[in-house]
């Protein structure tokens, strides 16, 4: 049904065709086998367009073949002379940055933009009219020319202004990219040499330890106990291990290829240097994401909305009256000149400057707050987020697996996860804790890094994997110094971790000098333990291990399973000192000790824990109508548990397994629309039809995306999109940029972000936490009403510098206002009050109340133009008109004289133009009485400027609610109001080119009244909308 | 599909509501909206609804043509018809189920208040009134010092004229002319007193009493009062030209001293003027005709004149005259105003 209408509608007004078309019905046919190929494009694994992209093949061939190759040699490596072509026909080894918009291009783009246009127009106009002048008669006036110069230069002072604030915060974002040059070990000319990694070229053999980033893409030539962290490309969080044989055809899954900007997490390797810079894999992905549209900020569609409507009106008055000045036999020159004072009136020349500043200034707050703002209007579409898609890891949780809890003597004990505070409140008396203490401590390979004393625990840095650094702290807080409990029992051997065993172990002398026995302890998945356990040790004392014991065993190790937490098991033997004297040679390869009958201890469990700060956060987030989605790469079991822990699913709402689980049923019989939550796997997800992952994020408001590929990401990303809602995207990958590109606002995190996550990121939280975003949100939100405050502040003027010229025309008075003033009010008085409003608190709890609707809730609505423009606007310029007709009838001219007078006023030949009074007036001496005619009008707008400034302060609630001294800014505003109004006329009166002289200082009072009764007026509109909400009056006066 | 994505966008009513969602200001206000315009709307989708299904048995094609036609109930339906729909709708009913009542009451509330604005404007106006008097304005600081303006005048400053072609300086001549007729010596001694010479001539009293004006007979100026020589000396190219001083009320020559006007050339040879006559011989305006009183009650002020006899000049050629007032109180030199105390002209006599 006429669907038509609104897309018209909306081509014309919104400007977001598309976004409509997606709602409508009819059009979906016509485009849906269209979309679902782009969807099934879409689909196609990013692994695989990346793979056929660049056409690896270097993992299948043999060394011999990869030395031809590359002209290298393993043992010797590259010559320099070699290496020292490469580099100059490869380039360096460094991502190229992102294509930057020349800056040539930027500043133009400021010239044009907004209503500079507008501006340009009217100077042109003041030249052609002046041309027109000039060629009737040599020695007309210079006016013209002055006023198009000063359009001119207030167009490209604005724009420099306006580029000098992008560029500023652009350059912070410049410096924080900037990071310290990575070194490389490689060989050349046969000696291992160190030089940053930006010289590497292929060909070149690189060396690579656990901790060391890998350079560059590298062939593993050879490789020991290697593990690299493939999480920020792949997105796998498991450490994957490397070594040099083909494993694969798919250069990413086989095992002998390391990637440029992966970590090495573990062990040793070498390598030979494939790729460089953009041609690595990580150069294709980010290169990718330049591929993404940036989605247009929601803040410059309003501002272009906004423009559209002001400049709608400008054109549309200007044009009125250019043919209503025409029609009444003004000459066309005249009526041009009056469509320039039309256009230069209608036109808010400071505004787009005044919220370039404002949203620096938020920008700035939000840094403080650790929200840095790479794109300045990134700051409000914060504010008008309605989904979160949040990556669990980092943000939502500390990103450090910590204990969480204990199982021994029967009884599950809790520990303490919280970030600081590391108290452990459980029972340390029972003799099975100081035996499972024991095992925590020594059979456990991972170490601080020395010189680390001062540091508090738990941010120290730990050489070793996530769970075993886990422990180490755990027992590091419980028992305090474990490297000492460790040296006092000395450990003769050891079976490192692997995943065929599943268990770790190792053979300690004890410290009890009376005991000759060896302790043998060991650890790994629970059932693997418990199979070669006999016994469980219960309150200290060792007994069989018997049906219920185990099956309480089972019981606990379920329940912490179910909480999605790593689970540990722990067993000990000591063994008997007659069969293992002291100088017994433990063998780990034949295993010459026993391997069954273990004494079980207890259970452990880990999480990553949620920050603390988070629950509270989306608690916040949910109250402010904020879906949080997570996307995680986890298991669905653990992601579901940090859901759940962290309110994303919230205390009482159930999945449909869940319910189905409850009422055991199964879960096809659940009816979908009891439950309020869900959890998606990526597997469920790659099955999903488009229309599919609508209806799933749609109708359930709690929504977890586990096991997800971060290419899914975008998948998720482009979903919520076409929900209307405005999406923020956390991330941190590389693989994540084309996600954070494609949101409306990508979020990078600032300490494990990679630095195209950051490129592509509108925004990066310095301390990668949750709730930082929100406090991102408020800021967003509350700039988008203060900016309201602003902009309607400085639309009300437009009418009272408007009206002057229409008066003029019409009725033929001296021209009120002056072209060159109102520029003075503009760009004088107005700006500091305007952006004064910035700092303006918020009226009510911001965050209570629902997202704005991108398309629904405009910046600039309808009450607020017809409020400003018709009830306020009107009001100042009765006022300003009163203080005109004052200055004039108390020097001689009445305004009945004035009527029509304009023709004789103007006539430079006329030197006794005769007033009310009979009195003679050459032609300079109006001239000065019409500057100062411009002054009082300057005045009276001033004036009433003050007062409209403390009734924009708040939009509903009174200005005594509010408090009228709370914002010192304001009074700084209306403080630099008065005193720039003061200087123009006192100061700069004798300048004539300025026009404003000197007022007497009564004028000065004489709109005051207006002032009282504009604020009077609002206070009235305010205790309305207050007292009757929802009414005709509310919908019609509340902007 | 369709349908359900309509209907969780809007809940409240599901077919259809969304074509009609082209006015943004109405989204927030429709969840508010009465109980009768619910009944109104859902009458609407009533008949929407059946229409609906219609078209889904219809060609992708034709159902776009018929949504076009039944969106705007017009059977030639072109973007521009729509368009200006839209335009009416949004200029004359921006509330779309808004009652005829309630433009009404919106008419009358904006009535009311451009009323009362008008009202607050008058008493504005008229406390403005109260503050300044009828008689006296209350400051003259801009129209002082007094300004210069010369007869005659025919927007231009530029005196150019053959002696010898009557039809160039005729109309100097009518207008002189024309312009003397108020100083006519009959006329000025009917309406006129002859009050004493060189004093103020002061009438106290209340300032909306009528007040007496002296006489300026057309007869002072002699030789340049058209009287003897009806073409003011222009037919023997010693042309007359009369000077005038601005009116401005209160205005008195300081100490006394009368105001005196001295002419000279103003740039180049000074000798290109040979001579001048001044009438009054005096070359002053003398004091009893000041002050002004306005002309509310001083209606048959004359201003004095000054009558400059150009009786050698040389001809042709331009000769710049600058034309001064001389006296206490008087400024002739303000950059900006060439007419403040001074005044510029040419003179170029062709014989």
């Amino acid at each position: 049904m006429g669907q038509k209408t609104p897309q018209i509608y909306s081509v014309e007004l919104n400007g977001a065709k598309d976004m409509k078309q997606r709602d409508k019905g009819d059009d979906k046919d016509k485009y849906r086998g269209l979309r679902s190929t782009c969807l099934e494009l879409r689909k196609n694994d990013h692994k695989e367009r990346v793979t056929k992209e660049i056409d690896l093949d270097d993992h299948k061939l043999s060394n011999k073949e990869l030395e031809n190759k590359y002209h290298t040699n393993i043992v010797t490596g590259l010559s320099s002379t070699q290496a020292a072509e490469l580099l100059a026909r490869d380039g360096p080894n460094a991502l190229s940055p992102p294509q930057e918009t020349p800056e040539i291009i930027k500043f133009l783009k400021q010239m044009v933009g907004g209503f500079s246009i507008l501006l340009w127009v009217g100077a042109i106009l003041c030249w052609i009219a002046y041309g027109i002048q000039f060629s009737n008669d040599k020695s007309s006036s210079l006016d013209n020319v002055y006023l198009g110069t000063v359009l001119a230069l207030v167009v490209i002072l604005t724009g420099i202004f306006a580029y000098y604030q992008e560029a500023k915060s652009t350059n912070i974002m410049a410096s924080f990219s900037k990071m310290i040059p990575q070194q490389a070990l490689v060989i050349r000319d046969s000696e291992k040499k160190i030089i940053p990694a930006e010289q590497l070229v292929v060909g070149d053999i690189v060396e690579i330890k656990g901790g060391d980033q890998i350079p560059a893409d590298i062939r593993l030539l050879f490789a020991q106990g290697c593990k690299v962290d493939n999480s920020s490309l792949t997105g796998e969080s498991e450490p994957q291990p490397r070594s040099c044989e083909f494993t694969h055809d798919n250069p990413l899954e086989t095992k002998n290829i390391g990637f440029y900007s992966t970590t090495c997490l573990e062990g040793t390797a070498t390598g030979m240097v494939i790729n460089t810079g953009d041609r690595t894999i990580i150069g294709h992905i980010a290169s990718l994401a330049s591929g993404v549209g940036n989605e247009k900020t929601p803040i410059a569609t309003e501002i272009e909305h906004f423009v559209h409507i002001v400049a709608g009106v400008a054109i549309s008055i200007g044009v009125l009256f250019f043919i209503i000045a025409v029609s009444m036999k003004y000459r066309v020159l005249d009526s041009i000149i009056f469509l320039i004072g039309i256009i230069v009136a209608n036109v808010p020349e400071g505004l787009l400057a005044t919220v370039t500043v404002t949203l620096s200034l938020t920008a700035k707050r939000m840094a403080k707050k650790n929200c840095l703002v790479k794109n300045l209007e990134a700051v409000e579409t914060l504010g008008s987020t309605s989904i979160i898609c949040s990556d669990k890891t980092g943000t939502l949780t500390q990103n450090r697996m910590t204990v969480a809890h204990l199982w021994f003597d029967n009884q599950i004990f809790m520990a303490d996860t919280s970030e600081d505070h590391f108290k452990q409140t459980f029972d340390q008396s029972s003799g099975t804790w100081a035996s499972l203490s024991k095992i925590i401590t020594l059979c456990n390979r991972a170490e601080f890094r020395p010189g680390q004393e001062r540091v508090p625990i738990m941010k120290r840095v730990v050489v070793g994997d996530a769970s075993e650094t886990a422990l180490l702290k755990f027992s590091e807080v419980v028992l305090g110094d474990v490297m000492e409990i460790r040296k006092r029992n000395h450990k003769v051997a050891e079976i490192p971790f692997n995943s065929t065993n599943k268990f770790q172990l190792s053979i300690h002398k004890t410290d009890d000098p009376t005991d000759k026995r060896f302790l043998m302890v060991m650890k790994g998945a629970p059932e693997k333990v418990l199979e070669k356990c006999s016994t469980i040790m219960v309150n200290g004392q060792e007994q069989p291990l018997d049906q219920s014991t185990a099956e309480a065993f089972y019981t606990a190790y379920m329940e912490l399973g179910g909480l999605g937490e790593r689970v540990l098991g722990f067993c000990h033997l000591y063994l008997p000192a007659d069969e293992f004297p002291e100088t017994y040679s433990f063998d780990v390869d034949a295993m010459n000790f026993p391997m069954s009958n273990l004494c079980f201890v207890g259970l452990l469990s880990m999480i990553d824990p949620p920050r603390s700060t988070v629950p509270d956060a989306i608690t916040k987030c949910r109250s402010a109508g904020i879906k949080v989605i997570m996307v995680t790469g986890d298991h669905p079991i653990t992601a579901k548990a940090i859901a759940k822990s962290v309110g994303i699913i919230s205390a009482n709402s159930e999945t449909v397994e869940d319910i189905a689980k409850r009422l055991n049923i199964a879960v096809e019989q659940v009816n979908k629309q009891d439950a309020k939550a869900v959890v998606v796997t990526g597997m469920e997800l790659k099955d999903m039809s488009e229309d599919q992952l609508d209806e799933v994020l749609s109708s359930y408001p709690e929504i977890v995306f586990a096991r997800t590929s971060p290419q899914q990401k975008l998948i998720i990303v482009e979903g919520c999109q076409r929900q209307d809602a405005v999406v923020a995207v956390t991330g941190d990958g590389v693989n994540d940029s084309p996600a954070l590109k494609k949101a409306d606002i990508g979020i990078a995190m600032g300490i494990a972000g990679s630095d195209a996550a950051k490129n592509a990121a509108d925004m990066v939280l310095l301390d990668d936490n949750f709730a930082s975003i929100v406090t991102g949100v408020e800021e967003g939100r509350l700039i988008f009403d203060n900016l309201k405050k602003t902009i309607a502040y400085t639309l009300t003027k437009n009418i009272a510098e408007l009206c002057p010229f229409l008066i003029y025309i019409i009725v033929g008075v001296p021209l009120p206002l002056g072209t060159i003033t109102i520029l003075f009010i503009d760009l004088g008085t107005d700006i500091v009050p305007s952006i004064a409003l910035a700092y303006e608190k918020a009226e009510s709890d911001i965050m209570n109340r629902k997202p704005r609707h991108k398309k629904k809730d405009r910046l600039v609505n309808k009450p607020l133009a017809v409020y400003s423009y018709l009830h306020i606007g009107l009001m100042q310029s009765l006022g300003a008109f009163l203080v005109y007709f004052t200055v004039y009838a108390q020097e001689g001219f009445r305004p009945s004289t004035l009527i029509n007078l304009r023709v004789e006023w103007e006539k430079d030949f006329v030197n006794n133009l005769e007033d009310s009074y009979g009195q003679e007036w050459t032609r300079y001496q109006r001239k000065y009485l019409e500057w100062t005619g411009y002054t009082a009008f300057f005045i009276g707008i001033m004036i009433q400027q003050i007062a409209d400034l403390i009734i924009r302060k708040t939009r509903k609630n009174s200005i005594f609610q509010q408090g009228l001294f709370r914002n010192k800014v304001i009074w700084v505003g209306i403080a630099s109001q008065i005193i720039i109004a003061l200087i123009l006329s006192y100061g700069l009166g004798s300048i004539t080119a300025l026009n404003f002289t000197m007022l007497r200082p009564q004028y000065w009072f004489v709109a005051v009244p207006h002032a009282i009764l504009i604020w009077v007026y609002d206070e009235v509109r305010k205790l309305f909308i207050r007292l009757y909400p929802g009414s005709w009056w509310d919908k019609n006066m509340y902007y | 599909m369709r349908r359900q994505l309509r209907s969780r966008r809007a809940p409240v009513f599901p077919h259809s509501y969304r074509y009609r969602l082209d006015d943004q200001d109405e989204v927030n206000q429709n969840y508010l909206a009465d109980e009768e315009e619910e009944a109104e709307e859902e009458a609407r989708v009533m008949v929407v609804h059946n229409l609906e299904e219609e078209e889904e048995e219809d060609e992708v094609k034709e159902e776009e043509e018929k949504n076009e036609e039944e969106g705007q109930g017009q059977p030639t339906s072109n973007t521009w018809w729509r368009k200006l729909q839209i335009m009416n709708e949004y200029l004359w009913d921006p509330e779309k189920r808004m009652s005829l009542a309630r433009t009404g009451l919106i008419l009358v509330i904006y009535f009311f208040f451009y009323a009362s604005l008008a009202a607050v404007i008058t008493l504005c106006m008229y406390t403005l009134f109260l503050t300044i008097g009828p008689y006296m304005p209350t400051f003259t600081e801009r129209v002082k010092p007094p300004g210069v303006m010369i007869r005659p005048f025919a927007h231009s400053l530029n005196f150019n004229f053959n002696v010898s072609e009557p039809d160039t300086w005729q109309h100097y001549v009518i207008s002189l002319n024309g312009f003397l007729q108020g100083y006519n010596d009959s006329l000025q001694e009917e309406m006129n007193i002859d009050c004493p010479p060189g004093q103020y001539f002061i009438q106290d009293g209340n300032e909306d009493e009528d007040k007496k004006a002296c006489q300026f007979k057309r007869s002072f100026l002699k030789n340049c009062s058209g009287l003897e020589d009806p073409t003011f000396g222009y037919s023997t190219g010693q042309p007359c030209i009369l000077l005038k001083m601005n009116r401005i009320v209160g205005f008195r020559p300081e100490l006394g001293d009368p105001v005196k006007v001295f002419c000279k050339v103003q740039r180049g040879d000074e000798n290109d003027i040979r001579s001048i006559n001044y009438y009054p011989e005096s070359a002053s305006f003398d004091l009893r005709y000041y002050p002004y009183y306005g002309k509310m009650t001083h209606v048959n002020y004359t201003s004095p004149l000054v009558a400059m006899h150009f009786t050698d000049v040389v001809k042709n050629q331009a000769v710049p005259v600058q034309c001064q007032l001389k006296g206490k109180g008087i400024i002739n030199d303000v950059i900006n105003d060439h007419f403040v105390g001074r005044i510029i002209f040419t003179l170029n006599i062709e014989t």
